[in-house]
């Protein structure tokens, strides 16, 4: 699978791109400069909910600099518009501008556009808006009442859709069952953090009419797409561009109004136009993740069997639906995942996206599957508790073990190593089970051990979307690999790079592929005009499909250099090895010829290629996801310390056992999953978004909005096991986001286990270890 | 997040500075190390017309002045690690600059700066208040100085006028038997306390001779325990009373409740981080005696 000399893939090569990130000369967003442009402050609600009266911009007049604003009614049409093809969903709309009601504190009201950036946030100031408060919907609950009135008008409740997924039979299952195991449990709001915040700049050539848009995002073909459907231009006049990108997470996995915005003010004003969000303007107004409810019921066999599961799943999803991935992303994708590792044979599940005037919710890192795997691990350990079996042994008695498992939804599992994980784990958790058994004795300070098993279903192909009925109907990556006649490569990725380290990963798959060095391998990312068209990077896909591409069209490339090399060495290309920057005879490695001059004969000399041969060394391949995907599994496992008068937690161990098929490249695994431990403990201890009763956003800045820094954090221990799957042609599975997935669970389950006592929702900051510890204090 | 228009000026001498403070009066701020003033002016939140930048004047010396110490006004926290006389003298300062944010922080912030800035989670404005320091001011009109006690008014308020400035801030020596400890809970470590507690105690070989106990966190201002301090008089250096004086404090004290921590977990911390702080204050006087 990994070519015929496989020195490359698997290896420790460390990071092209680090060069450029490190120095300080990777250019992102605000590093772009062109002459006359235009800098835009957008002019937000500051009411969660209301009508507007009046968008005064008269002070702008009086200002002794020159201005430029937009309200709704300049781009009245135009839209952010993420709608599913169900006839359950309810429809909505997001005026670029708005039109007449503000549904969040954050909803762009105004665009104000000045010379310098500075002066454009000072005339953004002067725009009046008068606002007729609206009734607030700023609590699920609320939102779940159907007597509070909705928030978009010609809606009969505050749900943008609601509907279910099943297989197997609940009925008999809830009859076989010995236990009936039932729980709330709740994940909070709050987003992701890309280092850097979002931009845009636009820019319109008259010479070739051109329209330019960089952003700083993670689908620049869906960017480009969605610009020319809502403009109305062809697409083949639009160039998108993700310069280097600082951060994404999932946050700029969306196409955004202001992406629209931007390019439509370029062509309004016929000058560049920048707009950099600043980090108060993202954290209330981008995206927000999370803040699901859900609530279980497990049928339990008297032998510890799982029968059933029953969910109910309410996620907020704020006030308008997102695209590509829509409202319904998150709970969809909830209650897909729900059943997890494990053979429960019946299956229910009815979820629900409900609207409130919050930020909207979107893809985030995990996309659901850390709420899903916290309800899911934190019941599996209150199932064993109830039943009276050890949590590991409980697990491994309802895990899968024979692949390929179909699943109770349909969905057929490729080979994994669930059992072996969790045995591995248990292993190297004994120490720290025996000094949080004894831990017991104190009232003082606890210790305690909890773990998540998981699968991460990823590099999911086309009809898993066409289920969805969403904007994004498919998720194949596309590459094209060409040679040059020095024999240098350069690679046109579809993916976009924003720290998953593309530039290495591709170059070394490609290396193996043409027997070459991999610094030899130059990977254009993130650009419309060199890259054909792919949906962008999210959903960990980019390795399995983007490494298969690469793999695919590279060894297009290697078969033509074998035939040149086999005709001028007078042997079959079939014998040919291409390695070292040679072509030589498999038996008699001595008869070479470079891999360059092959190259110079495929592309200048083609007196001395085969008769026939077509010229050129440029391949393309698109490669889509299998039916139901590739799945990942892992184990995390956390270790805490617990002071009890203080509720001082503090996180003494984090273990991840990982398999994501085979590794491309080990440092930039590690790296993934390490990022997304952190990522992960974040949402389990610390990051909350908080709106008060009247949907005011109380975090908005850093000193508010807590991010987990260097000293929470222990070093992250990882263990890999490698079952490369048949369905890519690398035997890779995703493994981008399953860092984040695991920790909620884990910490949770060691909570519980510290504290003796039901842990039923995140963040556990310190205010709620005290909550939990109650029955400690009282003793 | 970009501060509305201001004025630059870079002041020369204290008596230009004082001139165009109040000049400016309530439009014009001092600039010392930025790290509270300038954060707000991004977020508008603060919107000074003038900044008086009083970094070139000084006012950076630590020094023994008969029985009290001067610190400078532009001292910064980092230099208090490295003063063998708050080491020794005014041991509960000590520990409560390892609890000051980061390091980045500590290099730049000032004194002056964090007890004018008043935040009611700060560590600095509760030393002041725990050792029932002077807090030096001027103004064109003169020098004033105001009890620590009466400085801080509410939160981010304090009792200077406009175009007054903090130079400088006295610290009365407590006896050579003295102890302290500074404890401090924060979500992370560097964050704003959710409660903070000061402990400084003076004690011949076996009994606390008298106690000041200050909390930040909990109140608009820092906030001390004086029937909690009286009743630790001629209380034994092992310290049993400490959990019930921590107990004493939390319950009157009425904490604040808020996003950050409720109320009542805050009245338990006050407790926890009290009893702690004794003990350790005691402990540390039972070494050195």
């Amino acid at each position: 699978m990994n070519g015929e000399n496989p020195r490359q893939i698997g290896a420790r090569v460390q990071r092209f791109e680090d060069t450029r990130l490190l120095t300080g000369s990777a250019r992102y967003i605000d590093d772009i400069r062109l002459p006359n442009m235009l800098h835009l402050t957008i002019a937000r609600s500051q009411m969660a909910h209301g009508k507007i009266v009046e968008i005064d911009t008269s002070m702008l007049e009086d200002s002794d600099f020159p201005t430029w604003v937009f309200t709704g009614e300049d781009t009245r049409g135009l839209a952010l518009r993420a709608h599913q093809d169900y006839p359950e969903m309810q429809y909505s709309e997001q005026p670029l501008l708005a039109l007449d009601t503000v549904r969040f504190v954050g909803d762009p009201v105004a665009a104000v556009l000045a010379e310098d950036p500075y002066l454009a946030e000072d005339a953004a100031e002067l725009v009046f808006v008068d606002i007729d408060p609206l009734p607030v919907v700023a609590t699920m609950d609320q939102a779940r009442d159907s007597t509070v009135p909705p928030i978009f008008e010609g809606w009969k409740n505050n749900t943008f859709i609601e509907r279910q997924m099943k297989g197997g039979d609940l009925e008999a299952a809830r009859q076989a069952a010995a236990h009936v195991i039932k729980r709330t449990y709740r994940n909070q709001r709050q987003t992701g953090v890309p280092m850097e915040c979002r931009g845009v700049v636009a820019h319109f050539n008259d010479a070739d009419r051109v329209l330019t848009v960089w952003s700083s995002t993670q689908m620049p073909h869906l960017v480009r797409t969605y610009i020319a459907e809502e403009l109305d231009l062809p697409e083949s006049r639009i160039r998108v561009i993700a310069p280097d990108v600082g951060g994404g997470f999932g946050i700029k996995g969306q196409v955004f109004g202001e992406e629209v915005l931007v390019a439509w003010l370029a062509l309004k004003t016929g000058r560049p136009v920048k707009w950099i969000e600043d980090r108060r303007e993202h954290l209330i107004a981008s995206i927000h993740a999370r803040d699901h409810e859900h609530t279980l019921e497990a049928y339990v066999a008297a032998d510890g069997t799982v029968l059933g599961l029953k969910a109910d799943i309410s996620v907020d999803v704020g006030a308008y639906s997102t695209y590509p991935f829509t409202a319904a992303g998150d709970p969809g994708m909830a209650a897909k995942v729900l059943p997890g590792p494990y053979t429960i044979g019946a299956y229910e599940a009815t979820f629900r996206a409900l609207a409130s005037n919050k930020c909207p919710l979107g893809t985030y890192r995990g996309v659901a599957r850390p709420s899903a795997v916290f309800s899911q691990e934190r019941l599996m350990d209150e199932i064993a508790r109830e039943i009276g079996m050890d949590p590991f042994e409980f697990r491994l008695k309802n895990i899968i073990r024979d692949f390929p498992y179909k699943n109770v939804l349909g969905f057929t599992y490729d080979p994994g190593s669930y059992a072996e994980s969790l045995e591995k784990m248990q292993a190297l958790l004994a120490d720290d089970i025996a000094a949080a058994s004894a831990s017991k004795q104190s009232k003082d300070k606890r210790i305690g051990v909890g773990f998540a098993c998981f699968i991460e279903q990823t590099a999911h192909g086309t009809p898993d979307f066409t289920r969805r009925r969403v904007p994004i109907e498919t998720g194949y990556v596309a590459a094209r690999v060409e040679m040059n006649p020095d024999g240098e490569v350069v690679i046109g990725l579809g993916l976009q790079s924003h720290g998953q380290g593309h530039e290495t990963v591709m170059a070394q798959v490609a290396a193996d592929a043409l027997g070459i060095d991999p610094a030899n391998v130059f990977v254009r990312h993130g650009d419309t005009l060199t890259s054909p068209y792919s949906v962008g990077t999210w959903g960990s896909r980019g390795g399995p499909l983007g490494g298969g591409a690469v793999h695919m069209a590279s060894l297009q490339i290697a078969d033509k250099l074998k035939a040149i090399a086999g005709h001028l060495l007078q042997a079959e290309a079939g014998d040919i090895i291409l390695a070292d920057g040679k072509a030589a005879l498999a038996n008699d490695p001595s008869r070479s010829i470079e891999i360059r001059k092959l190259a110079r004969a495929a592309l200048r000399n083609l007196d001395q290629v085969p008769e026939g041969m077509t010229p050129g060394l440029v391949a393309e391949f698109s490669l889509d996801g299998p039916k139901d995907g590739t799945y990942a599994n892992a184990v995390h496992a956390a270790v805490v310390e617990i002071d009890v008068p203080t509720s001082k937690l503090t996180l003494k161990r984090f273990v991840v056992v990982e398999d994501c098929g085979t590794i491309l490249n080990p440092m930039i695994v590690d790296g993934q999953v390490r990022g997304g431990v952190v990522q992960g403990i974040g949402s389990a201890l610390l990051e909350h978004f908080v709106y008060d009763s009247e949907g005011q956003p109380l975090t908005t800045s850093f000193a508010d909005y807590l991010m987990p820094l260097a000293p929470e954090i222990p070093d992250v221990e990882v263990h890999h096991i490698e079952t490369p799957t048949p369905l890519t042609p690398l035997g890779a599975k995703g493994l981008g986001e399953g860092g984040a997935i695991g920790p909620a669970a884990a910490i949770a389950n060691a909570v519980s286990d510290a504290l003796g006592t039901e842990v039923a929702s995140t963040p556990l900051n310190a205010s709620a270890i005290w909550d939990l510890s109650a029955h400690l204090r009282s003793a | 997040m970009r501060p509305a228009a201001f004025e630059y000026h870079k002041a020369t001498s204290l008596e230009h500075a004082l001139t165009l403070l109040q000049e400016f009066g309530e439009d014009g701020r001092p600039l010392a190390g930025g790290q509270s003033l300038v954060p707000m002016m991004n977020l508008r939140l603060a919107r000074p017309g003038h900044l008086v930048d009083i970094n070139g004047l000084g006012l950076d010396s630590i020094e023994e002045r008969g029985d009290v110490l001067h610190i400078g006004a532009l001292v910064r926290h980092q230099r208090y690690f490295d003063d063998p006389i708050i080491a020794r003298r005014l041991p509960a300062f000590l520990e409560a600059v390892h609890w000051i944010g980061h390091p980045t922080i500590r290099r730049h912030g000032t004194l002056g700066g964090s007890i004018s800035h008043a935040d009611p989670t700060a560590e600095l404005p509760a030393i002041c208040v725990l050792y029932d320091a002077q807090i030096l001011v001027a103004s064109t009109a003169g020098e004033r100085r105001i009890a620590a006690a009466d400085f801080f008014a509410n939160a981010y308020v304090t009792t200077l006028e406009p175009g007054e400035m903090v130079t400088g801030v006295e610290f009365p020596f407590p006896p050579e038997n003295n102890s302290g400890a500074f404890l401090e809970q924060a979500e992370r470590r560097g964050d704003f306390a959710l409660a903070a507690i000061g402990v400084s105690i003076n004690h011949d070989t076996s009994t606390i001779t008298s106690a000041s106990i200050v909390c930040a966190g909990a109140r608009l201002v820092p906030t001390r325990a004086p029937e909690v301090e009286a009743a630790l008089v001629g209380r034994a250096l092992s310290a049993p009373e400490a959990r019930a004086a921590g107990t004493q404090f939390s319950e009157n004290i009425n904490p604040v409740g808020d996003h950050a921590a409720s109320a009542d977990y805050r009245r338990g911390l006050i407790a926890e981080l009290t009893t702690r702080a004794i003990e350790r204050a005691c402990e540390k006087a039972r070494e050195h005696s």
